[in-house]
């Protein structure tokens, strides 16, 4: 009798000792399982994925003798009775000096031995289209705008910019950029003495 | 002496302390003494960056993208690594940007020289640089922006409406590869320059345009100038 409650309290210790080590086991097991446990929401930013369309081709002549890359920062108020709102963005552009080849006239370059004389059109604004919108980065927003307000912040923007990059410097340094790069293209084929003027 | 480094050191602290701060005293001519304070700008400068530069552009595409934008509010998450992603009922927003862009395609002659040009007698050929393509300018049409959102929702603030909108100049510019615009580029040169060499009496029939090689989409993605 004494043998046998030996027996059974040491199988009751095995068992104690197995469900524990069981328990242990399955702690783990599941704190493995939710090492990983979240939830939040969220959001998707990306883009669908939409095709490109051309809409238009076109041969064009342009000769870009000065590039001025410039960012305009330009806002709106609207005042309010507690709080004013206010709208601030950065816009982008390269406005591109120089000389459209289709606006040329006949006989604007005359040769004569190793001489050549050219009359260039006028250095002007070749894409009056040159601010990059879908670059432009949204600084300030507080209260809602609509779509005329972020029109006409852009028109503001591209008046500044047409100030900024269309002067009488910028101008005269396209000339003489313009005069040393043909220089060097017409010295390449050969001429010698070269005169270059542009139309007033 | 013991007394003059300890107080040497502890002017040396202070005037670290001061300096760390970010201000600073001056004296200006009159002996009354000037502060300035150096601040973080939180404000973008405003760049102008002058280039001279000798491109001849040559072709222009004009590109028309809708971009669109789905955005539905979501409950994410994993539970016991089982994960899960359900959309939420009056969670939905949507928007789509018409955007309109302009390509350019130039040759830059800025390195042309005598190595360019090969003549043999009233013959003349002109090997000519690679071509590159540039987005030159892009608009957005404010008006036709269409958005629908949900009552649950905010509206579509500036800053996502312009992260929507370079996402799609990005795309946009993805795209260039597969719109050719390259063989017409070499095209429209010559009808650039063929002009001009008849004009320095040059006969047309004896005016070769040339260029390095003949272009495919791989090289496209070389020839990409982006402006960032």
């Amino acid at each position: 009798m004494k043998e046998f409650m030996k027996t059974l309290n040491l199988l009751r210790m095995g068992l104690l000792l197995f469900v524990a080590a069981l328990l242990i086991v399955a702690i783990f097991w599941l704190r493995s399982l939710s090492k990983d446990n979240h939830i939040d929401f969220g959001t998707d930013d990306q883009i669908d994925v939409t095709p490109t369309q051309i809409q238009s081709i076109k041969a064009i002549g342009e000769w870009e003798f000065l590039a001025v890359s410039t960012e305009e920062m330009v806002d709106t108020i609207r005042k309010g009775f507690l709080s004013n709102d206010e709208l601030v963005r950065i816009y982008y552009g390269t406005a591109r000096l120089g000389v459209n080849m289709h606006q040329v006239e006949p006989g604007w370059i005359r040769t004569s031995g190793d001489t050549v004389v050219m009359t260039l059109p006028k250095i002007g604004l070749l894409d009056k289209d040159f601010i990059d919108e879908a670059r432009t980065k949204s600084f300030y927003e507080s209260g809602k705008w609509k779509p005329a307000d972020r029109e006409a912040l852009y028109r503001k923007a591209y008046a500044r910019m047409v100030k900024h990059c269309m002067t009488k410097e910028n101008i005269r340094t396209a000339e003489l950029n313009a005069q040393r790069q043909m220089e060097n293209m017409m010295r390449s084929m050969g001429f010698n003495h070269i005169a270059i003027t542009f139309k007033k | 002496m013991k007394k003059f480094i300890l107080s040497s050191l502890v002017v040396v602290a202070v005037v670290a302390l001061v300096s760390c701060q970010g201000h600073s005293e001056q004296e200006n001519g009159s002996g009354a003494p000037v502060t300035s304070y150096q601040g973080v700008d939180t404000v973008p400068m405003l760049i102008m960056q002058i280039q001279k530069c000798a491109r001849l552009y040559t072709a222009e595409y004009h590109v028309h993208k809708i971009v669109t934008h789905d955005d539905v509010l979501r409950l994410k998450g994993s539970i016991l690594q089982r994960s899960f992603n359900i959309p939420l009922p009056l969670g939905d927003r949507k928007i789509a940007i018409p955007i309109d862009a302009k390509l350019k395609a130039y040759i830059d002659l800025s390195g042309f020289s005598e190595k360019n040009i090969e003549r043999h007698g009233e013959k003349i050929t002109v090997t000519l640089p690679d071509p590159q393509v540039v987005m030159t300018s892009s608009k957005i049409d404010q008006e036709n922006i269409k958005q629908y959102v949900a009552l649950a929702r905010a509206h579509f603030s500036d800053r996502e409406m312009t992260n929507y909108e370079q996402q799609g100049r990005a795309a946009i510019i993805e795209s260039i590869p597969q719109l050719g615009i390259l063989e017409t580029a070499q095209a429209n040169t010559a009808k650039v320059l063929v002009p001009m060499l008849t004009e320095m009496g040059f006969k047309e029939e004896n005016i070769i345009i040339a260029f390095r090689k003949q272009y495919n989409t791989g090289d496209m993605i070389q020839l990409l100038k982006m402006e960032d």
